[in-house]
C-alpha cells in the first residue's frame, strides 16, 4: 500500500493553487482588462497608425496656356527612384559576420550605387552616402525620371534581384513645349515640383493642387497585407492659367529681338507688346533668355566665354550663379532705364493737356539752349530752325522740349509724371516689378529744379521700367486711359471651367481723349516722315517715337536705343516697346529699334487680320493676286499680265502656256514677274543674287532680271538714303524662277535723335 | 484513529499496465486547450510562415503532426501504472542533469543561446525534460524520505541545492525565465513535499533580495537578459529593438478590445509582433478573440490546474498526488508567466504558452505529462463510478 498524501500536503497544495489562481491568473485577467478594455482604444490607434500605410499621390500641376490655349507649361507623369538602405543587407550577408559581412554589404551598396548612377546620371558618391544610412527605409535618388530611365532601372533591378532595395514610384515632370518661349514670364519649377521663378512661383499655390492620398494596410515589413483595405482620396489637380501672351506674337517678338540683340552686340534687348485697350500683355521678352526645360544651363555664348576665362573656382561659381540669376531675370519689369526721347511724348501730352502749348506753337532751334549754368546742345548741332510742335517731335528736338517742359513748370510736370504712373509700380501680376524711388530712380517734386526739369523733359536723368513706359504709351493710344497691365487672363479648374477672370482695370484718365488723339497724330508723323520712319509699315499708320539715351552711372559710351509705337494709328490696337541695351556701333533708336518694331507691326497686324489702309504712294506697291494665264497663247498671256502690271518671262518652245509660276491666285507684289512655261519641262531654277545695300528700284530690277519677285518689308518709302539691309532667302541659294524674296529696307539718315550718334 | 501502517517498500518497476478509469474531465480540458491552441497557432502563424517559408502551413502542419503523436503518447502513458513513474523519476533526474550539462558544451543552435539540442530533424530543449524530471524526482524523493526530510538538515540542504543546481544550469543556457520557472517549480515541489517552513522563509527573503537587486542593477545579469529587464523598466527604451516585440504585443492586445477583431483578423501578426506563433501567440489570441475570448482561454487553463489538483486530492498515493500537482502547477505557472510577459507585467524573458506556442517536441512533452496526470487519475477516487 502506497503512502497516502498527508494533510499538510493538501493544505500546502491548496495554498499554492490559491496563489496561482488568484495572484497569477487573477493578475493576468486584470492586466488584460486594463489593456483591452481601458487602454484598448489607445493601443488600437497606435496599431492602426503603423498598419495603415499612407502614400500620397501627387497632384498634377496645372497647365499654363497662352491666350489661344496653346500649352506653354505642362506636367506629365514621370517616376521617382528611391532606395531602401535598410534592405541592402540580404539574407546571405546576415549569415556572415564581422569584416566579411561588412565587405559583402559594401559590395552590394557599390552595386546599387554604380547601377543607379549610370542609369540615372546621379553622382555615385551621393548614392553611396544615402545607401550607408542603414537605419533608413527610404532615400530618394532622383525624381522626374523619364520612362526610358525608369525602364532601364527596372531592368537593372530585375537583373540583380534588387527588388527589396530599389523602388520606383509615380512622380510628375514639368516640361515646356516651347522651350525658351516667354521664359522670363513663365519661370520654372524645382525638383519638388514647386515654382521657383516667374509665374510658376507667383501662382504656385494655384498651380500646385492638393496631393491625394492612398491609405492601405501594410505589414510590419512594409509589404502589403493579404487583407483588403484601401481608402483613397483623389488628388486635386492644380488650377491652370490662361495667359494674355500670344504664342505667335511672343515668337515673333523673340525672333526679332534676338536678331537685333546679336547684330548690335548689345548687353540685352527688351521688348513688350501690349493690347492698348485692356493692358493685356501679348508678348514680353528680354534677350538673352533661357530654356525653361534646362534653366540652369547658361545659353548666352558671350557670358559663357567670360565665365570660362575665370580660373578661381569660387569666383567661377559665383559668376555662374550670377549669370543664372541674370538670365532668369524679367528685365522688362525688374530693370529700369533712361527712356530718352521716347519720353517726349509724355511731356508733349502733358503740355497739350494743360494748354501750355498748342498745335500752332513754334520754336526756333539754334542747335542748343542755355539752362542755368549749362548749355545743352541739340543733337542737330546746326539747329533745326523754326519748327511746329509736330515737326519738333518729328525731329526729336531737345531745346524745343526743354522749353515745353519749362513752360509747363515743375508742379504740372510732376503731376503728369505721377499720373502716367512713373512713380509707382504698374501693378502687373508678376513678381519682381521694380519699385520707383524718389531721389533714386526719379527726382521728387521738391528736387525738380530747372536743370532737372529741363533734362527730364526729354527723358534724361531719371529711370523707368520698360513696363511703365509701354503702359504710359498705351494710355495715349487708349484715349488717355491708363490701364493696369496683366499677363494672367484666366484661372481654370482641372475641368477647364473658368474660376477667375482678370477684368481690365482702368487706373485713371491721364489726359483727355482729344489730347491723346493729337499726340498720336504727331507720333504718326514721326514714323511717316520723322526719326521713326524705319518703323513705317505700309497701310498701318504706325505712330511712334524714337529714343536714344545715355545710361546714368554706367560710364561713358553706354546707351539705350529704344522705340515705342502704336498701331494701327487710326484705331490703335497694340503698343510696342523695343529697347536695345548697350548696343555697339549704331546706337540710335530709330536705326536699331524702329525696324524691329516695324517687322513686329507687320507680322502682328497680319496675324491679327487687321486690314491695311494704303495711301496712294503705298498703293503702287500693294500686292495683287496673279491672273490665270494657263492655256492662253503667249501673246494673250502677256497682255493679261500687263493689265495687272505684271511682266512675264516665257520658257519653252510651245505656243500656249501650260504652267505658270507663281500659280493662279497667288498673292504677290505688283510689278512682279510671272514665269510662263509653254512645254512640259521641269521648272527651272536660278541662284539668288545679293539684294542688300540697294535702293528699292535697283533691288526690284535686279530681282526681276533674275526672274525673281521682290516683296518689300520695312520702310521703303519715307526719308532719304533708303537701302535694303536684309533678304529672307540668302544669296547664292538656288530657287525656282518666280520665287518671291522678301527684302527689308530702312532709312539710314534723318532718324537720329541724339547728340551721341 | 487508525494507526498508520509503515508502507511496504515499493519495488521499482519500469512498466506495468494501469487499472481503473481515467478522469475524462481532465482529458476533455486537455483536448479543448489543444484544439483551441492549434487553431490559434494556425491563425497567428500563417502570415509569418508565409513570409519566412513561403508556406502558410509551415507551422501548423508540423504542430499537427506532433499533436497527433503527442495525443497518442498521452493515451499510451495514461494506460501505464503511475507507480512505474518512480523508476522513471531516477532516470528522468539523471537524464535531465546529463542533458542540461550536455547542452552547455554543444555548439549553439541559435547564436547566443544554448537552449536547444539539435538532432537533425528535431530539436528539443533539455529544460523541457528537466521540468518533468524535477517534478518526478521531488515527488519520488519526498515520498521516499518523507520522515528524514523532517529532521535531516543535510538532506534538506541537499534537496534545496538540487533545485539551485537545476535552476543555475538552465540560467547558464541563457534562459532566464526557464530558470525562474525551474526554481519556482522546485520550490513548489519541496513545499508540497513537506520541507520545513523555515526554508521557504529563507528562500523567500533571498528571492526578494535578488529581485530588488536586479531591479536596481539589471547589468548584473548577462547582457541580453539585463537589457530585457531594462526594456521592461523603461517603457521608451529602444522601441525598434529590445521593446519592439513587447510594444507590438500591447498594440495587438489592446486592438482586441472586448470582443476582438475576429478569428483570423489580427493585423499585428503581419510582421509586427515578431514570431507571433511562438511566445507571443497570446497577444494575437487577445487581438482576435478579445477580452472575452482571452478570458475564456485563461479560465480553461485555470480549470486544467484545478482539475489536476482535484485528481491529486483524490489520489490515494502521496507520490501520485505530488506528480499530478507538480504537473498541474507547472502548466499553470508557465501559463501565468507567459501571460505576464505578453502583457508586459514582467520582463520579456522567453517563455512559451502551453498548448498554443509552436514547438513540436515541447508539445509532445506536455501531452506526455498530461498522460501522466491521467494515469494518476486512474488510481484516484476522482473517476470513481
Amino acid at each position: 500500500m502506497a503512502l497516502k498524501p498527508s494533510k499538510m500536503m493538501y493544505k500546502r497544495a491548496l495554498g499554492v493553487l490559491s496563489v496561482l489562481i488568484i495572484l497569477g491568473f487573477g493578475t493576468g485577467m486584470v492586466r488584460l482588462a486594463k489593456l483591452q478594455l481601458v487602454d484598448g482604444e489607445m493601443y488600437r490607434a497606435k496599431a492602426e497608425s503603423q498598419q495603415l500605410g499612407d502614400s500620397s499621390i501627387q497632384a498634377l500641376r496645372g497647365t499654363i496656356y497662352d491666350r489661344n490655349m496653346r500649352p506653354l507649361a505642362q506636367s506629365a507623369t514621370a517616376w521617382k527612384v528611391f532606395i531602401d538602405p535598410s534592405n541592402i543587407k540580404n539574407e546571405k550577408i546576415s549569415k556572415l559576420s564581422g569584416e566579411e559581412a561588412d565587405a559583402a554589404l559594401q559590395t552590394r551598396r557599390e552595386l546599387v550605387a554604380d547601377g543607379l548612377s549610370k542609369r540615372l546620371n546621379v553622382d555615385k558618391e551621393e548614392i553611396l552616402k544615402k545607401a550607408a544610412k542603414s537605419e533608413s527605409g527610404y532615400q530618394k535618388i532622383k525624381s522626374e525620371v523619364t520612362l526610358e530611365e525608369k525602364q532601364q532601372v527596372s531592368a537593372f533591378v530585375a537583373e540583380n534581384k534588387l527588388y527589396d532595395c530599389i523602388g520606383i514610384e509615380p512622380d510628375t515632370k514639368r516640361y515646356y513645349p516651347f522651350k525658351s518661349l516667354a521664359s522670363t514670364i513663365i519661370g520654372f519649377t524645382g525638383t519638388d515640383d514647386a515654382g521657383v521663378e516667374g509665374l510658376e512661383h507667383e501662382y504656385d499655390s494655384d498651380l500646385m493642387g492638393i496631393p491625394g492620398r492612398v491609405i492601405s494596410a501594410k505589414n510590419g515589413a512594409m509589404g502589403s497585407m493579404p487583407i483588403e483595405y484601401t481608402a483613397s482620396y483623389e488628388a486635386k489637380q492644380g488650377s491652370s492659367l490662361v495667359l494674355t501672351i500670344d504664342e505667335a506674337i511672343q515668337s515673333m517678338l523673340e525672333r526679332e529681338l534676338s536678331k537685333v540683340y546679336t547684330s548690335s552686340q548689345a548687353y540685352a534687348a527688351y521688348g513688350l507688346v501690349m493690347d492698348v485697350k485692356t493692358g493685356a500683355i501679348l508678348a514680353m521678352s528680354n534677350q538673352p533668355d533661357y530654356d525653361l526645360n534646362d534653366p540652369y544651363t547658361i545659353l548666352d555664348e558671350d557670358v559663357l566665354k567670360k565665365i570660362d576665362e575665370i580660373t578661381d573656382p569660387a569666383e567661377k561659381n559665383q559668376a555662374v550663379s550670377n549669370a543664372r540669376q541674370a538670365q532668369w531675370r524679367n528685365r522688362t519689369i525688374s530693370d529700369t532705364y533712361e527712356p530718352g526721347s521716347v519720353f517726349k511724348v509724355i511731356t508733349l501730352a502733358a503740355a497739350l493737356e494743360e494748354g501750355t502749348v498748342n498745335e500752332k506753337t513754334t520754336y526756333t532751334c539754334g542747335g542748343g539752349i542755355q539752362v542755368a549754368d549749362n548749355y545743352i546742345r541739340c543733337h542737330n548741332h546746326r539747329g533745326h530752325g523754326t519748327q511746329t510742335l509736330q515737326k519738333g517731335l518729328m525731329n526729336s528736338c531737345n531745346p524745343f522740349f526743354i522749353t515745353i517742359g519749362q513752360r509747363l513748370g515743375s508742379e504740372k510736370f510732376f503731376r503728369y509724371f505721377e499720373s502716367f504712373g512713373f512713380t509707382e509700380p504698374t501693378g502687373i501680376d508678376l513678381s519682381g516689378e521694380a519699385v520707383p524711388r524718389a531721389g533714386a530712380t526719379y527726382h521728387s517734386r521738391e528736387n525738380l529744379g530747372i536743370s532737372q526739369l529741363s533734362s527730364c523733359s526729354f527723358g534724361q536723368t531719371f529711370q523707368v521700367s520698360p513696363i511703365q513706359m509701354i503702359t504710359a504709351i498705351a494710355a495715349i493710344a487708349n484715349g488717355g486711359k491708363l490701364m493696369r497691365p496683366y499677363v494672367v487672363a484666366k484661372k481654370l479648374d482641372s475641368e477647364g471651367n473658368v474660376i477667375d477672370e482678370t477684368q481690365p482695370l482702368v487706373r485713371r484718365q491721364v489726359v483727355s481723349e482729344k489730347t491723346a488723339r493729337q499726340v498720336l497724330d504727331m507720333m504718326e508723323a514721326v514714323v511717316s516722315d520723322g526719326t521713326g520712319r524705319n518703323a513705317n509699315v505700309a497701310g498701318y499708320h504706325v505712330a511712334g517715337k524714337t529714343g536714344t539715351s545715355q545710361k546714368i552711372g554706367a560710364g561713358n559710351g553706354k546707351y539705350i536705343a529704344s522705340f515705342a509705337c502704336v498701331a494701327p494709328g487710326d484705331d490703335p490696337q497694340i503698343a510696342i516697346l523695343i529697347a536695345v541695351d548697350e548696343p555697339v556701333g549704331q546706337i540710335n533708336g530709330g536705326q536699331l529699334a524702329a525696324p524691329v518694331a516695324a517687322a513686329l507691326v507687320e507680322g502682328i497686324m497680319n496675324y491679327m487680320s487687321i486690314e491695311p489702309e494704303y495711301s496712294d504712294k503705298e498703293n503702287k506697291m500693294v500686292e495683287v493676286s496673279t491672273p490665270s494665264l494657263i492655256s492662253k497663247t503667249v501673246s494673250e498671256a502677256r497682255e493679261a499680265a500687263k493689265q495687272k502690271e505684271f511682266s512675264v518671262r516665257v520658257i519653252g518652245t510651245g505656243d500656249r502656256v501650260v504652267k505658270q509660276v507663281p500659280a493662279y491666285g497667288q498673292v504677290m507684289p505688283s510689278k512682279g514677274v510671272i514665269i510662263l512655261y509653254t512645254d512640259d519641262r521641269a521648272e527651272e531654277t536660278v541662284e539668288v543674287p545679293d539684294l542688300t545695300g540697294m535702293r528699292l528700284s535697283v533691288a526690284q530690277k535686279t530681282a526681276n532680271s533674275y526672274g525673281l519677285n521682290l516683296k518689300i518689308a520695312g520702310n521703303a518709302f519715307t526719308g532719304s538714303d533708303i537701302l535694303s539691309y536684309n533678304q529672307d532667302i540668302a544669296k547664292e541659294s538656288v530657287v525656282k524662277y518666280g520665287t518671291v524674296i522678301t527684302v527689308s529696307f530702312k532709312s539710314f539718315s534723318g532718324v537720329s535723335d541724339s547728340i551721341y550718334g | 484513529m487508525v494507526k498508520q501502517f509503515t508502507p511496504k517498500r515499493q519495488p521499482l518497476q519500469l512498466f506495468k499496465w494501469a487499472k481503473g478509469n481515467m478522469d475524462v474531465t481532465f482529458l476533455l480540458i486537455v483536448l479543448a486547450l489543444l484544439t483551441v491552441g492549434l487553431i490559434m497557432l494556425f491563425s497567428a502563424g500563417y502570415s509569418y510562415a508565409y513570409y519566412k517559408y513561403h508556406d502558410s502551413t509551415h507551422f501548423i502542419a508540423r504542430q499537427l503532426l506532433y499533436a497527433v503523436l503527442g495525443v497518442a503518447a498521452m493515451l499510451f502513458i495514461s494506460k501505464i501504472d503511475f507507480n512505474c513513474f518512480r523508476s522513471w523519476a531516477l532516470l528522468g533526474f539523471a537524464g535531465s542533469l546529463a542533458l542540461l550539462l550536455l547542452v552547455l558544451v554543444l555548439p549553439e543552435y541559435k547564436p547566443g543561446f544554448k537552449r536547444w539540442i539539435d538532432l537533425g530533424p528535431i530539436t528539443f530543449q533539455p529544460s523541457e525534460i528537466a521540468k518533468i524530471g524535477i517534478v518526478l524526482f521531488y515527488a519520488w524523493a519526498c515520498e521516499k524520505w518523507h520522515k528524514r526530510l523532517k529532521y535531516d538538515f543535510k538532506m534538506q540542504l541537499g534537496f534545496v541545492a538540487i533545485a539551485g543546481l537545476f535552476s543555475l544550469l538552465v540560467y547558464a543556457e541563457n534562459h532566464l525565465s526557464g530558470a525562474v520557472l525551474m526554481a519556482l517549480l522546485s520550490v513548489i515541489m519541496l513545499f508540497i513535499g513537506g520541507l520545513n517552513r523555515g526554508w521557504f522563509i529563507v528562500l523567500g527573503i533571498l528571492a526578494a533580495a535578488a529581485i530588488v537587486l536586479l531591479w536596481a542593477k539589471p547589468d548584473l545579469l548577462k547582457s541580453y537578459m539585463g537589457e530585457r529587464i531594462t526594456a521592461w523598466l523603461d517603457k521608451d527604451y529602444d522601441p525598434t529593438g529590445a521593446r519592439w516585440q513587447t510594444n507590438q504585443s500591447l498594440n495587438a492586445i489592446g486592438s482586441g478590445g472586448l470582443l476582438g477583431q475576429g478569428l483570423g483578423e489580427s493585423k499585428q501578426k503581419h510582421m509586427y509582433v515578431s514570431e507571433p506563433q511562438n511566445d507571443f501567440i497570446f497577444a494575437i489570441v487577445c487581438e482576435e478573440l478579445g477580452f472575452v475570448g482571452a478570458s475564456l482561454i485563461l479560465m480553461l487553463f485555470a480549470l486544467l490546474v484545478w482539475r489536476g489538483f482535484v485528481i491529486a486530492l483524490k489520489s490515494r498515493s502521496r507520490f501520485g498526488a505530488a506528480v499530478a500537482m507538480g504537473i498541474a502547477f507547472q502548466v499553470g505557472l508557465q501559463t501565468v508567466l507567459n501571460i505576464f510577459v505578453v502583457t508586459d507585467t514582467m520582463p520579456n524573458t522567453g517563455i512559451s504558452l502551453p498548448f498554443f506556442s509552436y514547438g513540436g517536441t515541447s508539445l509532445m512533452m506536455l501531452l506526455a505529462e498530461m498522460g501522466m496526470v491521467l494515469s494518476v487519475s486512474r488510481h484516484s477516487d476522482v473517476a470513481k463510478k
